[in-house]
């Protein structure tokens, strides 16, 4: 055991909690998972099966609570902890998987195996084996406060030139405002369409509402490399910018793991429930919609089959199921499609959990999007929408990849193009 | 082997079933001490109904309907092989003739057991499922990784039960009590076998499932 090896052990000894340890036990080995893993099914590699991605985390539960497994030990048969096993792990946890939890639908036993994934590489990343990429981006984020150099002063800019340009009225740190609106640095630095959509839909509802200058953006590097303590770090300065301004709500944009981080992990990493609640952008505009707040225009939408991918985070983690059907049916009538495989059963894009950050992984991440390429191209959809920027993100570079002629959008921005005007103006 | 068979049957069996449930009884202990994780997130769902929906699910229906999961067609064979052969498990365990008279005698009351040509019909299904997993098992990549010798063990002791038992009933070998014997001892040694494998699964199902289900119900997903 080296010293990589030693802290990857010792941190996974601190998370072992008896849910981990029912899980492993109650695995009978019978390789289901790999099926529903479009990292295994486009490449056919075994080393790709989830539950084998979290072996190194299964190996610490057996050497530390188990009686065979220190048995083994002490016979001298036990597990190897050094660097060059964890690099092993790290290329498969960091780069073949998206945390997606698809592998727990399909496990006969219950197994939450994306979870333990993402346990496991809370120990990869105590150890501090993780992908070089991954690493330079989540410094970047927690030195600079962004993944994508979204600064105070570039915030500002990019927030103004969105007003100007498509003629919406951003609110800024307004003290008492009810919601709290937080973007992604994807959002901010590549798709401001997003922003002003969103935008043109709160002030047509007429909805009491800002953006902080401080807690910025959402997007949190922390719980891609699994690093709890950065996690939290910049969750609370979101936090602490929304108990500045006083909101009751705090509004994700599209975007699923910071959903994730933000609706179910940080009252965990605080201790305690925060004191405003917490909301995606889909199910606000779901409600408004139903509640009569916004109405959308029939007919504006004329851009052919248009289908809808679930994010992960979205739905099996999210559980916004039905929102974005409501919408998008309500934006595209009968010219909406279902992908084969949906709702709680849809396959991952491939890009998310941090995978699309790290540049030796994208040969892989566009394999694993060959599932994609085929939902689409099963129904004929024309337009595919989705509700997560770094799902947005992989489908851009994936149709481009493949050389689809097809067009990739946001359940907001087509929400946004249908607006009929509102009380609140826009 | 009069002899054989009665302290097979006798002494030996009560030690190893005793072995059984303390050992069982230890492992879950284990696991349980290392406390669960409590969830402070506020339940957008109801994570009981998720757990009972996850569980009927998991007991009834994926096993038997592999297609209406949508999830396991790549794993047809396993998942339509595993579920019959823990359906026939279940029904020769608790339901042949002779067994019901044990259970009689551990428990003090009986119930009527199926009719053994029935039974016979399952004790077949189970044999020929398990020599179709082992050989899934050899020859699957992914499985050829994640298997040990201990998961072909697994297979190999819970089929001599079931091969002694159907051997003994159509008497294919002579002597019965030679087959009988060799039938209780290897119960015997499957009791001790059990709580030292994933044969143990059977009961922390009992946990991971509902678990999965609470889980994806409390975020109002559907199990």
């Amino acid at each position: 055991m080296d010293q990589y090896g030693k802290q990857a052990y010792d941190e996974y000894r601190q998370i072992l909690r008896a849910g981990i340890a029912a899980q492993f036990d109650s695995c009978v080995r019978c390789g289901i998972c790999a099926g529903s893993c479009s990292f295994y099914t486009e490449t056919g590699e075994p080393r790709y099966t989830p539950i084998w991605k979290a072996e190194l985390l299964r190996r610490a539960y057996e050497q530390d609570a188990t009686l065979l497994g220190k048995l083994r030990s002490l016979l001298g048969w036990g597990y190897k902890w050094d660097f060059d096993t964890l690099k092993q792990w790290s290329v498969l946890d960091y780069e073949a998987c998206t945390s997606c939890n698809r592998c727990a639908q399909a496990c006969p036993m219950g197994i939450s195996i994306g979870a333990l994934i993402h346990k496991a590489r809370e120990g990869l990343a105590a150890a501090g084996v993780v992908p070089e990429d991954l690493q330079k981006v989540t410094r970047k984020a927690v030195e600079e406060g962004s993944p994508l150099g979204v600064t105070q002063e570039v915030f500002e800019e990019r927030m103004e030139w969105i007003a100007e340009e498509w003629e919406v009225e951003i609110p800024t740190d307004l003290i008492g405002a009810d919601d709290l609106v937080v973007f992604t640095s994807i959002e901010i630095q590549k798709f401001p369409t997003g922003i002003a959509a969103i935008a043109k839909i709160l002030n047509t509802a007429g909805l009491h509402w800002t953006i902080s200058r401080e807690g910025r953006e959402i997007t949190n590097f922390g719980a891609f490399v699994a690093d709890a303590a950065i996690t939290k770090q910049i969750a609370l300065r979101i936090v602490e910018a929304a108990e500045k301004l006083k909101v009751k709500r705090v509004i994700i944009s599209e975007c699923g793991h910071a959903n994730d981080v933000m609706r179910w992990s940080l009252p965990n990493l605080l201790g305690h429930r925060p004191s405003f609640e917490v909301v995606h952008i889909t199910e606000v505009m779901a409600d408004l919609l139903t509640s009569g707040r916004i109405q959308l225009k029939e007919g504006v939408y004329k851009g052919g089959p248009v289908t809808y991918h679930d994010p992960c985070k979205i739905v099996r983690r999210g559980g916004m199921v039905e929102e974005p059907r409501i919408l998008m049916k309500a934006v595209a009538g009968e010219q909406f499609r279902e992908m084969k495989e949906n709702r709680e059963k849809n396959w991952c894009c491939g890009g998310g959990g941090g995978v699309i950050s790290i540049g030796e992984a994208e040969p892989l991440r566009m394999k694993a999007f060959g599932v994609k390429v085929r939902q689409i191209e099963e129904i004929g959809a024309q337009v595919v929408a989705t509700s997560c920027s770094n799902c947005r993100l992989q489908f851009v570079d994936g149709v481009k990849h493949y050389n689809l002629p097809v067009k990739v959008t946001t359940v907001s921005e087509l929400v946004a193009a249908a607006l009929l005007p509102g009380k609140g103006g826009n | 082997m009069n002899d054989v068979l009665a302290f097979a049957r006798g002494p030996l069996f009560y030690g190893c079933l005793i072995f059984f449930l303390v050992a069982m009884a230890f492992r879950l202990f284990r696991v349980l001490a290392l406390r669960w994780q409590v969830d402070r997130a506020k339940p957008k769902g109801n994570a009981a109904e998720g757990a009972v929906v996850s569980f009927l699910k998991a007991l009834l229906i994926f096993p038997f309907f592999p297609g209406l999961k949508g999830l396991s067609q790549r794993s047809a064979l396993v998942f339509f092989a595993g579920g019959i052969f823990h359906l026939s498990l279940f029904l020769v365990i608790f339901f042949t003739a002779a067994h019901t008279l044990v259970w009689q005698s551990l428990l003090g009351f009986r119930w009527d057991p199926i009719p053994t040509p029935i039974i016979d019909g399952f004790t077949a299904a189970t044999i020929l499922a398990l020599i179709v997993l082992a050989i899934n098992r050899a020859t699957n990549p992914v499985l050829r990784l994640l298997s040990g010798p201990s998961s072909y063990l697994n297979l190999l002791f819970v089929l001599i039960p079931f091969l002694t038992g159907f051997i003994m009933y159509h008497r294919l070998i002579q002597p019965y009590i030679a087959v009988y014997a060799i039938h209780m001892l290897a119960v015997d040694w499957l009791l001790v076998w059990i709580p030292l494998s994933r044969i143990a699964h059977f009961m922390f199902y009992f946990f991971s499932r509902p678990a999965h289900g609470a889980e994806f119900a409390r975020r109002n997903a559907v199990p």
